[in-house]
């Protein structure tokens, strides 16, 4: 014996709204940001232009300047001064919001707007830093790999090569020292240079000879997340954004470019009331029939690398083709 | 209004017409290029005197409409700048350009201004990378400006490869951008002379300034690390006392008794290290108050500074595309959908 089918499920008493928002967003994936946080912060002030001087006195002679009892005067050194200029510039985004949108389709999305601007104002300065970094300064090209390429994947040698320049330089460290700790399998890190590099060198940097992870370093207090790895005299941190040119290799492979470097050896500069700019035009500004509203966001910046003594750092390629 | 034009503009191609770069801050859904010239002329072999680009992914990289006066008439005929026979058309460029397509070349010569052979589409003044050249390993990776250009060959004129110990029988070739993304940039050093103010040859042309302040990185494999900051006195930065041409300027420091300067040998690579290169490091900014005079002050390229304005719109030059030959006027105009873009416009 069959009965009638009117039976009342889930085929024909879905919910009346089928869709519901969890109870928040999900996370706005964000590179790690690590080309600014190693330069130096400088300001400019309004009224006076839009170039920006750093200025930097050379040392004086050390030759002679023994008085030799004559009555004698050595001779006065004239000092040497080298101007280091750089162009503020100003970067801006903005999102035009539909008053429907809020009407129908969602809410707090000024809110929602504000926190992508903000990021973006980040990421925006970490990618113009990054490009100084990758355009302005001189890199040597990675030989003591083993995988047959111009330039080689990051060796143990390379690093020290850039130390070498970076010490002969009179470059000075800028992350103080990690002490060991009596932690198994833990080691002291020394005060360290900065290097930055691509997230695609992980592996291979896992593998250069005597590097200390981050994991074993003495403490994880103060490390910041976009840190990899100490090898030498080195601290590597990591970004998804980081530089690489792709197909100029010696074997047509990607290069990536891993700028190393000490105390002011670049700078950023902001103007000021402009480091972060954001703000809001309301629907009777922005159109005719008070529809759209819109969130902007701006910030000014000037970049230079200030002392091409105290920045060096390598070309290479990995050492599996990427 | 929801399409509007946000942008206008006219050039003037001078006698040898260049290619043409055309910041557009909005960015733009349509861009519409005529040449007032050609509209009022007929030629022989018909000319293009309008091309049009649609945003949104409707228009291929290099393509566009050309609007093309048939020969000898003003009549007009409408296809893609793709379609046989092709020429070269719109590219709009929205973030920084990557190298482009590799192109495979078969010689690179011993003489100072070194010829290489291709089959390219290469305009004068390009910049390019060279790698892989077999015979000739110790320039790849280099980045030079070439000049000379045909559809089979370039000359490198920053490069002086006499000295090389043969020529390069086979390389790869991409072509990149003219500007890196901060200017002023690194360079590469491919010749220094060993003499009182010391000339030095790089790769690329008009990148030096009189007054500029340079640091020089020069492997052991180059002969001249004296040239390296620390050998110098007092680590002091080395000076551009004189721009002598497009490659070659001179410096303030006596190089008579440096180490020569040369290239490694190729069959070195891959484990000599390279390259020589010179960096920006400010300027040498100085005061007379004699005479009153200021010299070494440039706040135009010696700042650092943004290399190129992105995005922009390539407007390549030729009879058969946009930007026109020698002497043509063109007006070129930008629109852009105030909101929403041209696959998803909004009510309006």
């Amino acid at each position: 014996m069959t009965f009638s089918t009117g039976i009342t499920g889930i085929q024909n008493m879905a919910p009346e709204l089928p869709v519901q928002a969890s109870e928040d967003l999900l996370s706005t994936p964000m590179f790690n940001l690590i080309h600014s946080f190693g330069v130096d912060l400088h300001h400019a002030e309004s009224y006076i232009g839009k170039t920006t001087r750093m200025s930097r006195f050379e040392r004086l002679s050390t030759d002679g300047g023994q008085l030799d009892g004559s009555g004698i005067d050595p001779a006065a050194e004239v000092p040497v001064r080298t101007d280091i200029d750089a162009t503020m510039e100003i970067y801006a985004k903005s999102i035009v919001t539909n008053e429907q949108v809020v009407l129908w389709e969602n809410s707090k999305t000024l809110t929602k707007f504000t926190a992508l601007l903000g990021q973006w104002l980040r990421e925006k300065e970490d990618l113009l830093m990054r490009d100084l970094f990758a355009s302005s300064v001189s890199y040597i090209n990675a030989t003591g790999g083993l995988n047959g390429d111009q330039p080689s994947n990051i060796s143990l040698n390379d690093v020290n090569n850039i130390e070498n320049i970076l010490l002969g330089n009179d470059a000075r460290s800028m992350l103080t020292s990690l002490e060991a700790t009596l932690k198994f399998a833990t080691g002291g890190v020394r005060d360290a240079f900065i290097a930055l590099a691509n997230t695609n060198l992980a592996a291979d940097l896992q593998k250069v000879q005597g590097v200390l992870l981050k994991s074993a370093y003495p403490t994880q207090e103060g490390i910041r997340p976009e840190e990899y790895c100490s090898i030498s005299r080195f601290r590597f941190f990591v970004s998804s954004k980081a530089a690489r040119t792709p197909g100029i290799s010696l074997k047509g492979n990607t290069v990536y470019t891993i700028p190393m470097y000490g105390l002011e050896a670049a700078a950023k500069i902001e103007q000021n009331n402009y480091t972060a700019v954001i703000g809001y035009r309301p629907p009777w500004v922005v159109s005719a029939v008070a529809q759209n509203s819109q969130l902007y966001a701006k910030f000014a910046i000037a970049r230079a690398i200030t002392n091409q003594n105290w920045i060096s750092g390598l070309n290479v390629t990995t050492f599996q083709p990427s | 209004m929801a399409f509007t034009i946000v942008s206008q503009g006219t050039f003037t191609q001078p006698a040898t017409a260049v290619n043409q770069i055309i910041p557009l801050p909005s960015g733009a859904d349509y861009f519409v290029t005529t040449n007032l010239t050609q509209m009022a002329t007929t030629q022989g072999t018909g000319r293009v005197v309008r091309g049009e680009w649609y945003g949104g992914g409707l228009t291929a990289v290099n393509d566009g409409l050309r609007w093309k006066k048939t020969n000898s008439t003003s009549a007009i005929n409408i296809d893609k700048f793709s379609t046989s026979t092709a020429s070269n058309g719109f590219t709009y460029v929205t973030s920084f350009p990557a190298p482009q397509a590799a192109l495979t070349g078969t010689t690179i010569t011993q003489a100072n201004g070194a010829v290489a052979s291709v089959t390219n589409t290469y305009s004068e003044g390009d910049t390019v990378v060279i790698y892989n050249a077999v015979g000739m390993e110790q320039i790849s990776g280099m980045t030079f400006t070439i000049s000379s250009v045909t559809g089979s060959q370039f000359t490198l004129l920053g490069l002086d490869s006499s000295g090389f110990a043969a020529a390069a029988t086979a390389f790869s070739v991409r072509r990149v951008n003219q500007f890196t993304p901060v200017e002023p940039s690194f360079l590469y050093v491919t010749k220094v002379s060993q003499a009182v103010g010391a000339q030095v040859t790089v790769s690329q042309a008009n990148s030096v300034y009189l007054g500029q302040k340079l640091e020089f990185t020069v492997p052991a494999s180059f002969g001249m690390v004296q040239l390296n900051n620390f050998y110098q006195p007092q680590s002091k930065p080395i000076v551009v006392t004189s721009i002598v041409d497009a490659y070659n300027f001179t410096i303030n420091i006596d190089t008579t008794n440096y180490t020569a300067f040369a290239f490694p040998a190729s069959s070195g690579s891959p484990t000599v290290q390279l390259f020589a290169t010179v960096a920006p490091a400010g300027q040498s900014t100085q005061f007379n108050p004699i005479t009153g005079v200021q010299t070494g002050y440039n706040f135009t390229n010696i700042p650092f500074h943004t290399g190129i304005f992105i995005p922009y719109m390539y407007v390549p030059a030729g009879a058969q595309s946009p930007g026109g030959s020698a002497a043509d006027v063109i007006v070129w105009q930008a629109y852009k959908m105030e909101t929403g873009t041209i696959n998803a416009p909004v009510p309006s």
